[in-house]
């Protein structure tokens, strides 16, 4: 195994994955929000905001885990392209083992997942984004919140549309 | 370890928020149409090397590859080095932001090598 095929097979974050979801798995079990709320004030960031705040409610808990483990399908997803990309370096044979492996069916369930959930984090990513906008953008006064949601919203829709076209040959 | 992260935090906070950006933009068209539908026969051009060649090998290819690999890989690290100081991992925390960034610097180098063999 090449060293960017070890760097890349996303089985070890597969794993990891597995690890950090067991974790949070069993430390979460039979404890109340509070006790998380507590745990989270470790770190610097927490412990600057944390004062006089409240444990958040199950749903924002639960919505921002799933945006922490975005960052697994960040990482999982560009260690993929980076080992077809060495493959099309190293040429047609290379590639071509690549693209087999990836017609394993958990390659593809995975994938699925990866674009359901990065679509999702893109789309939650940009609805924080107003909140860290000044006032006045230039000499301009800021957009209305929907209007800049609105905007990034569209445009991610617009790069993913343009992308997998160009990306399937339909387009250019 | 950690001392070094805290110096070097505006700067991973920068390659963070721009990889959370460029990772979020690109890499969903990536994995719909490189890891489910040309696997699954549904774009056999995805598949095919002459075709992924050409558009990898391009100047403007190559540069949003690197985006693609790079800055995505430093914006999960972040990612997860924090949901670990969530779940209480401060003592932790130098050996295992040392690992997310490792990973992420590995990677980002191996990336540059990658495009500039194609």
């Amino acid at each position: 195994m090449n060293p960017i095929d070890l760097l890349a097979n996303t089985w070890i974050w597969y794993a990891l994955f597995g690890v950090v979801a067991a974790l949070f798995f069993l430390r979460g079990r039979g404890r109340s929000l509070t006790s998380f709320a507590e745990r989270s004030s470790g770190s610097p960031g927490a412990r600057a905001s944390a004062v006089g705040a409240v444990p958040p409610g199950r749903e924002k808990l639960r919505s921002y885990l799933a945006f922490g483990f975005g960052g697994f399908f960040l990482m999982s997803v560009s260690l993929l392209v980076l080992r077809a990309v060495w493959a099309l370096g190293n040429g047609e044979a290379a590639w071509s083992r690549v693209q087999a492996s990836l017609q394993n069916p958990i390659y593809v369930i995975f994938h699925a997942l990866a674009f359901v959930w990065l679509s999702w984090f893109v789309l939650r990513l940009f609805r924080l984004f107003p909140a860290t906008q000044p006032r006045r953008i230039g000499p301009l006064r800021r957009p209305p919140d929907a209007v800049l949601v609105g905007g990034l919203s569209a445009a991610f829709v617009g790069v993913t549309l343009a992308l997998a076209a160009i990306l399937s040959g339909a387009l250019g | 370890m950690r001392r070094m992260l805290l110096v070097l935090e505006p700067v991973i906070w920068l390659l963070f928020s721009a990889g959370m950006m460029v990772g979020g933009l690109l890499l969903p068209a990536w994995a719909l149409v490189m890891g489910v539908a040309g696997p699954l026969g549904i774009a056999p051009a995805a598949t095919s090397y002459d075709h992924v060649y050409a558009l990898a090998s391009h100047p403007l290819g190559r540069l949003v590859l690197l985006a693609a690999i790079a800055l995505p890989l430093w914006g999960g690290a972040h990612h997860l080095r924090h949901v670990w100081l969530d779940f209480g991992g401060l003592r932790s925390d130098g050996l295992v932001g040392t690992l997310c960034y490792g990973v992420a610097l590995l990677g980002s180098l191996a990336a540059i090598v990658a495009v500039a063999r194609l």
